[in-house]
């Protein structure tokens, strides 16, 4: 599908600074006891006061806990010593000291993973940011004190795709925007969108790592984040973690969730999505239709954030690199650690001619039926479904645990399948694609990390190969998007292979110490083979690979 | 309850009046379950209603009375919750297209329809969820010779599902003390297993055809499976699945019985018949006719190693001899890693 509805961003400035959009958001601090306390009672109540379902609770969180505090050398940590007496005592407790032990625990974990929402720091960020960023960009030698931001914000960050349909179904029910994942930025990148978007702001779920920065803390935690430690692996805190999530949809908060887990470190589309968050979006639509409310509906809406340059591009394929099972699940000291070097980024980003492109796909029920702009799901025949039927048992609406697991799997592969058609192929990845695979193909011997440790003098193609060969790729390229399986930027559907080399070398020679690719000589050869395997990956599972086939021998 | 009763509609719905399709009905009918069988022909419904016979595909069984034969699909929707879909695989669509705008996200749909739609290389299950609203969504396929089936021999079959309330569901509506159901959460294998096993029917056929013992059978057979569970796990089955009953179970019975129509075909082939007199009176369709042609259509496009079901594409389509064909198969001189079959000729410089 075309990009339907693409708003164009300079000829919609969405509202004005401080006059908020309408959302559940804004009452956030007024409600956040009452949510905790329903996550808590929901919890206990899932237990069902069964002494064995809070034994294996309890047992298990004591397990991964003291194992993990052990594992982080924190022996003298006050938790480890807690978490060793409840694990030495649980047996003889009764069942009255087991639950308030549970009860307590939870409680916990909920205050800890709840948000904040103020609604001063929303304004002060909506006007503060764009401040920021136009002074920023303030033209060397001009004497304007501020250019114009919005018209800079919208060449830069380009919003298409199914943009109207999500602005309507925001007013019909609660939406969980779920993107693909490539850098911390993103969060940032996105909020921009929703607010330009005229939505208001979206709650989500921040790595706990995140929050150490003072200055983005407070955006974070001020603007509905809310903290999700990763560390901690046992049901209980998952569950909780579930639970705040669905209490936080039945309420009407529209969601953000990453369903790729963290960022993706190969630079490819995300194929392997976690389901546990998103099942939360059927729960609470069973939940709402079990309590009659008004507006039941949950909104899935997939949607490809797609960078020509990605900030932690090297420190996420290095940790892809790495041998399987010794890769890092949460990375501390990356590029984006350094404040300085987030600066050059966004300020070469946004002085760059090239765009960030936000493709909003189509949006999804919680059974992955297309969802239209009048909050009706559709089957692929065009036939309204009414959606309730898929969970009533006997004409009222239940949870049934495997049911619901499979039809989350169903949403999980057409949030996967969205992706593949929503991914916005750059120039960059493009040429990095055509030049990785050419040298594959030149090198059939080697295998990855030998082609990445190839010496400089072969790892280049002669210019008129590489635009030859571009351009076949090109075309191909073409096809797929006129049929509906992949984007491409306007700069690679209208090529020559000419132009969109330049644009690539403009946006990857930029930030990168060493640029994955560079010309010279009526040669293209790759700088870092590591960087260029990262943007390249970004094409594969098209079966482009395919073109570059050996010839059939006779 | 029932998961029948859950659903909220009484009955069970079966869509086919062909020999499968009338004996599932049967065994849901004794069951104790109210059965709708849905057919296209007026005259075997009103036989079913009137006579309790399928006179076109079982003249010998008489059918329980708890089957009710309809022509009109929106009847089977309103009044089934469960519906076992066990039309042609070339007439599903069509089929569906209408009974599609009688259902809802509660029905539960179980296929027993053996193949692979030509071209898209679609399976069954694929087509349900194309062209219906429903979610839940199962196949049935396992070693069932319909008319032993009928006879009450003991027999048992699977039905694969990702829902659990498919296959108890299923499991339900079909109990009997000489049919067992199994379940299985892998789709895919039962579905692939099920209609390539066809393809090695048409050659066992043609092993006994040409005068061939049990030891080329075996072969046959063996490699057959091994070829079917590389496909099958490249479309991501579960390798395992091949070796029960939908798998390795089913192609057995197929390959064994004379009574398959598959195997006729095989079998007369060898005995130089053309595909089209052997085709011209079949009553039935040998579904592994086109599956084979389907299959290889597939498998040399995305290069996949499947020489037996070459062999049999080229009997049955380029005409080749079928000794010719089975001697290639055992040439050791063609090293099987090396054919050119499926690669592409480069398209960059």
């Amino acid at each position: 599908m075309q990009p339907t509805d693409s708003l164009p961003l300079a000829t919609d400035p969405g509202p004005e600074p401080g006059a908020a959009p309408p959302g559940a958001i804004f009452t956030f601090n007024r409600d956040r006891d009452d949510i905790v306390s329903e996550v808590v009672a929901r919890e206990v109540a899932r237990m069902g006061g069964s002494v064995d379902a809070l034994e294996l609770s309890l047992n298990d969180a004591a397990y991964c806990e003291i194992n993990r505090l052990e594992k982080a050398g924190k022996k003298q940590s006050p938790d480890l010593a807690f978490w060793r007496e409840l694990h030495r005592t649980l047996g003889g407790k009764p069942l009255a000291e087991k639950e308030a032990l549970f009860r307590t625990l939870a409680t916990r974990y909920a205050r800890d993973i709840v948000g904040n929402f103020d609604d001063k720091a929303y304004r002060l960020a909506t006007r503060i940011l764009p401040m920021g960023l136009s002074l920023i960009l303030r033209p060397q030698g001009t004497s304007r004190r501020f250019v114009n931001l919005n018209s800079t914000l919208t060449e830069r960050i380009r919003l298409q795709g199914h943009v109207s349909t999500l602005q309507a179904l925001a007013r019909k029910g609660t939406v969980i925007l779920v993107p693909t994942h490539s850098s911390n930025l993103d969060s940032v990148v996105i909020g921009w969108a929703i607010y330009q978007m005229g939505l208001p702001p979206f709650t989500y779920g921040a790595g706990k790592n995140l929050f150490t920065n003072p200055i983005l803390s407070y955006f974070m935690r001020n603007l509905g984040a809310y903290r999700v430690d990763r560390r901690l692996t046992h049901g209980l805190y998952k569950d909780v973690l579930k639970t705040y999530s669905t209490v936080l949809l039945e309420r009407g908060y529209h969601s953000l969730f990453f369903p790729g887990g963290g960022r993706c470190r190969s630079g490819a589309i995300e194929q392997k999505l976690k389901l546990g968050l998103l099942g939360t979006g059927l729960s609470a639509y069973i939940n709402n239709l079990q309590k009659q409310r008004p507006d039941p509906n949950v909104y899935i809406v997939p949607c490809t954030l797609n960078y020509p340059l990605v900030l932690e591009a090297a420190t996420l394929i290095d940790d892809q690199l790495q041998q399987e099972g010794k890769s890092r699940y949460i990375i501390e000291d990356d590029e984006f650690a350094q404040a300085s070097l987030v600066w050059r980024f966004i300020r070469q980003v946004l002085s760059m001619d090239v765009s960030v492109v936000i493709q909003v796909g189509e949006p999804l029920d919680p059974f992955g039926n297309r969802v239209g702009p009048d909050g009706l799901s559709y089957d692929k025949r065009g036939r309204v479904i009414d959606t309730r039927k898929y969970v009533e048992l006997r004409g009222l609406p239940q949870h049934q645990h495997q049911r619901d697991q499979q039809y989350t799997k169903e949403l999980g592969a057409a949030i996967a399948d969205a992706y593949m058609r929503h991914n916005v192929i750059l120039p960059s990845h493009l040429v990095a694609f055509t030049l990785f695979q050419t040298l594959k193909r030149n090198h059939p011997r080697l295998d990855l990390y030998k082609l990445l440790r190839l010496p400089d003098d072969a790892a280049g193609i002669s210019l008129s190969e590489f635009y030859r060969t571009l351009e076949v790729l090109r075309e191909e390229l073409v096809m797929l998007a006129d049929s509906d399986r992949i984007q491409i930027s306007g700069v690679v559907r209208k090529g020559p292979a000419e132009a969109i080399t330049a644009n690539a070398l403009r946006s990857l020679g930029m930030f990168h110490a060493v640029p994955p690719l560079r010309r010279a000589d009526e040669r293209v050869s790759a700088g870092d083979m590591k960087l260029l395997l990262f943007y390249q990956n970004r094409l594969t599972g098209y079966g482009l690979e395919a073109l570059f086939a050996e010839e059939v021998r006779a | 309850m029932t998961t029948l009763e859950l659903t909220g509609r009484p009955r069970v719905g079966v869509l086919g009046g062909g020999s499968w399709g009338t004996v599932l009905a049967h065994v849901a009918a004794s069951a104790g379950n109210p059965v709708i069988l849905w057919g296209r022909d007026p005259e075997t419904a009103e036989a079913v209603n009137a006579r309790r016979r399928n006179p076109r595909y079982l003249p010998d069984l008489e059918l329980h009375p708890g089957i009710t034969a309809t022509t009109d699909l929106a009847h089977v929707g309103r009044d089934c919750g469960v519906i076992l879909v066990v039309v042609p695989s070339h007439a599903l669509r069509e089929t569906l297209a209408t009974l599609g705008d009688h259902l809802d996200g509660s029905h539960i749909l179980i296929h027993a329809i053996k193949g692979i739609e030509p071209v898209t290389f679609k399976r069954m299950s694929q087509i349900l969820l194309e062209e219906t609203c429903c979610k839940k969504i199962g196949v049935l396929s396992g070693p069932n010779l319909a008319k032993e089936v009928a006879m009450g021999h003991p027999s048992a079959t699977v039905i694969a599902s990702g829902y659990q309330e498919v296959i108890t569901a299923g499991t339900e509506i079909l109990k009997s003390k000489t049919f067992r159901v199994y379940g299985n959460p892998d789709v895919i294998g039962t579905e692939i297993g099920g209609s390539l096993k066809n393809i090695m029917a048409i050659a066992s056929g043609l092993a006994d055809g040409l005068g061939f013992g049990d030891n080329t059978k075996a072969l046959l057979l063996t490699r057959g499976l091994a070829e079917i569970t590389r496909l099958g796990v490249g479309l991501g089955a579960e390798a395992p699945t091949f070796s029960g009953l939908s798998g390795l179970g089913d192609m057995m019975a197929t390959c064994f019985s004379p009574l398959s129509r598959n195997y006729q075909v095989g079998n007369r082939l060898a005995k130089g018949e053309s595909l089209e007199a052997v085709q011209a009176d079949m009553r039935q369709v040998a579904e592994g006719v086109r599956t084979t042609q389907t299959v290889a259509r597939y498998v040399r496009t995305h290069g996949i190693y499947m020489p037996i079901t070459e062999g049999i594409y080229r009997i049955l389509y380029e005409a080749i001899p079928p000794k010719e064909a089975l001697a290639a198969l055992l040439d050791v001189s063609r090293n099987p890693y090396e054919g050119d079959a499926g690669k592409r000729a480069a398209r960059v410089p």
